[in-house]
């Protein structure tokens, strides 16, 4: 299912003092089956685009198309059910949103709000709980007794139970430690691979970004100032540093050293491995980019 | 959603804002008793043009007060037609049916309607102009007297504080979680009484677990930084009374001498 996005503009709190204005005029498109990671500041709108794509929020003009399904403003009523069962979205720390008895009943939630039978849900709800790896002990919980880590998995697998055909994910990493992060992510990885989901993930890691996804856009303060594959992004570090963001590690590393022996700067790489191949081309006195 | 103006700060700079809280808090509860002098349309008139005076002076743009005063609209209305519906007295203006409007009830109608109307746009209007913070603390001082009696003013004046800083968070809270549980399917809009009661249960559970994880937050970061009640506790920032909260003051008692000569 492809999203697009038709000169949309957002205003928080119009004709009031508060008025703000999230996003301005934006234009994207993204393909689906694609797996695109989304950057900017604290509050360059980030967060208010993902919510267009379900239609949590309504543009304040422009329109925003997914599949066959539209979502522009108006203040008649639409049946959003049809669009959000499709498009499902992981908010920032999903673990605040678990209220059930046991775990296996939230994780119900989702699937039975959109009329799926209750033996088909909880046989679905056990699919997704193994899928983000929380082992079968814990399914008759309560939520509230799981350690952090495995809350939020809870409240990835009540999303993934609907069986959307897009997952967007609003800093699904935030407050993980090291190694649940890792999998986290890996999860989304093998989702997008395996079972062809369209992922669009809101983050904060240039790491992750570019390992991960197939297509970055960058905003600034409601404007969508740059979108392409993760190498075009991130060889342009200069504009990305002048609106306070930054490449990856790997290209930081990169960078320092090809300064260090005066070499030139080399292009893009974002994988340990690629890095370590990199390191070791120059080592052995070559030209940096093998 | 919430677009509620009162109990809403806007921080702007006017005379009203710089003013001392305890002068505007004393003034509004002035003008709420004094209101109730008001019972010809002279004084009616008077009550309306010190309320207009009062925003002008606010800066606060008044469209924007009145549109957050749409909400409160219906108490207002309801209000309206008890009185002209069930106050008899005076020529009968109009029968229809069942409904008999009487002159008297059209008159004391319109006033009451008016009472509670100047008396909602003072109350907003002190809040849009006084942030919570000086609120409390203007709450506070003028009530130190009651500490002579035991009474725990500190403890009241921190346990509104607190309050009052968290009903913004958790507004945002609730906003956020109304939209992760619309997410997952939940409607909290349309369907039977029933259905739309228990589509309340997923957003209060997760609601109240985070609410009493920041109280419990915010009593260890309390703690961490030393607070000990209200003993030995010094204020960073000291209420000034100056010449203006004097003078509001004087106005005050000016508006209530002209509503007692202007009455009936």
């Amino acid at each position: 299912m492809d999203i697009t996005f038709h000169n949309v503009t957002h205003v928080y709190h119009p004709k009031t003092p508060f008025e703000r204005t999230a996003l301005d005029r934006i234009n994207l498109r993204i393909r689906s089956g694609s797996f695109t990671s989304i950057i900017g500041h604290t509050g360059s709108g980030k967060s208010t685009l993902v919510q267009h794509i379900n239609g949590l929020l309504r543009p304040t003009s422009g329109l925003i198309t997914a599949g066959d399904l539209k979502i522009q403003a108006q203040k008649k009523k639409q049946d959003l059910k049809p669009l959000r069962r499709k498009i499902g979205l992981v908010f920032q720390y999903p673990e605040h949103q678990l209220f059930e008895e046991t775990v296996i009943k939230d994780v119900c939630f989702g699937p039975m709000n959109f009329g799926v039978p209750s033996a088909e849900a909880t046989k679905r709800a056990e699919e997704c709980l193994s899928l983000v790896g929380l082992p079968s002990q814990f399914w008759h919980q309560s939520p509230f007794d799981l350690s952090g880590g495995q809350m939020r998995r809870v409240a990835i697998a009540g999303v993934l139970a609907v069986n959307p055909e897009v997952v967007i994910l609003d800093e699904p990493t935030a407050g993980l430690d090291p190694s649940g992060r890792k999998e986290i992510l890996n999860l989304f990885k093998k989702l997008h691979q395996e079972m062809n989901l369209t992922i669009i993930m809101v983050t904060h890691n240039m790491g992750d970004a570019a390992t991960l996804s197939d297509e970055v856009v960058v905003m600034d303060s409601g404007r969508l100032v740059m979108s392409g594959t993760p190498e075009q992004i991130f060889s342009r570090d200069r504009e990305l540093r002048k609106i306070g963001l930054d490449v990856p590690e790997t290209m930081l590393f990169l960078d320092s050293l090809t300064d260090k022996f005066d070499q030139p700067r080399m292009t893009p790489v974002f994988s340990l491995k690629g890095t370590a191949d990199r390191i070791a081309g120059l080592m052995n006195g070559g030209a940096a980019d093998v | 959603m919430f677009n509620l103006v009162i109990g809403q700060y806007v921080p702007l700079d006017s005379v009203i804002h710089r003013m001392d809280p305890r002068s505007k808090l004393i003034s509004v509860f002035m003008f709420v008793v004094i209101v109730f002098l008001a019972n010809n349309w002279l004084t009616n008139v008077l009550l309306i043009l010190f309320c207009l005076g009062g925003i002008l002076t606010s800066k606060i743009s008044p469209a924007f007060l009145f549109r957050g005063l749409r909400s409160i609209l219906i108490i207002v209305l309801l209000t309206f037609f008890l009185n002209l519906f069930f106050t008899g007295g005076g020529p009968l203006l109009l029968h229809i049916g069942w409904v008999r409007i009487y002159q008297n009830g059209l008159i004391q109608s319109i006033f009451i309607t008016n009472r509670i109307l100047v008396i909602i746009v003072m109350t907003t209007l002190l809040t849009l102009t006084t942030s919570p913070m000086e609120i409390t603390d203007g709450m506070e001082t003028l009530l130190n007297p009651l500490k002579k009696i035991k009474v725990p003013v500190h403890e009241f004046a921190l346990m509104m504080a607190i309050s009052l800083r968290f009903i913004p968070t958790l507004l945002e809270e609730t906003e956020k979680i109304i939209k992760a549980q619309a997410a997952r399917g939940s409607d909290f809009t349309s369907g039977s009484l029933k259905s739309r009661m228990k589509a309340i249960v997923p957003l209060l559970v997760p609601l109240f677990v985070s609410a009493f994880k920041r109280a419990e937050d915010l009593a260890m970061a309390m703690e961490a930084r030393g607070y000990h009640g209200d003993f030995g506790r010094t204020r960073l920032h000291k209420l000034v009374w100056k010449r203006r909260d004097t003078l509001l003051l004087l106005t005050m008692g000016l508006l209530t001498v002209a509503l007692i000569l202007a009455r009936l």
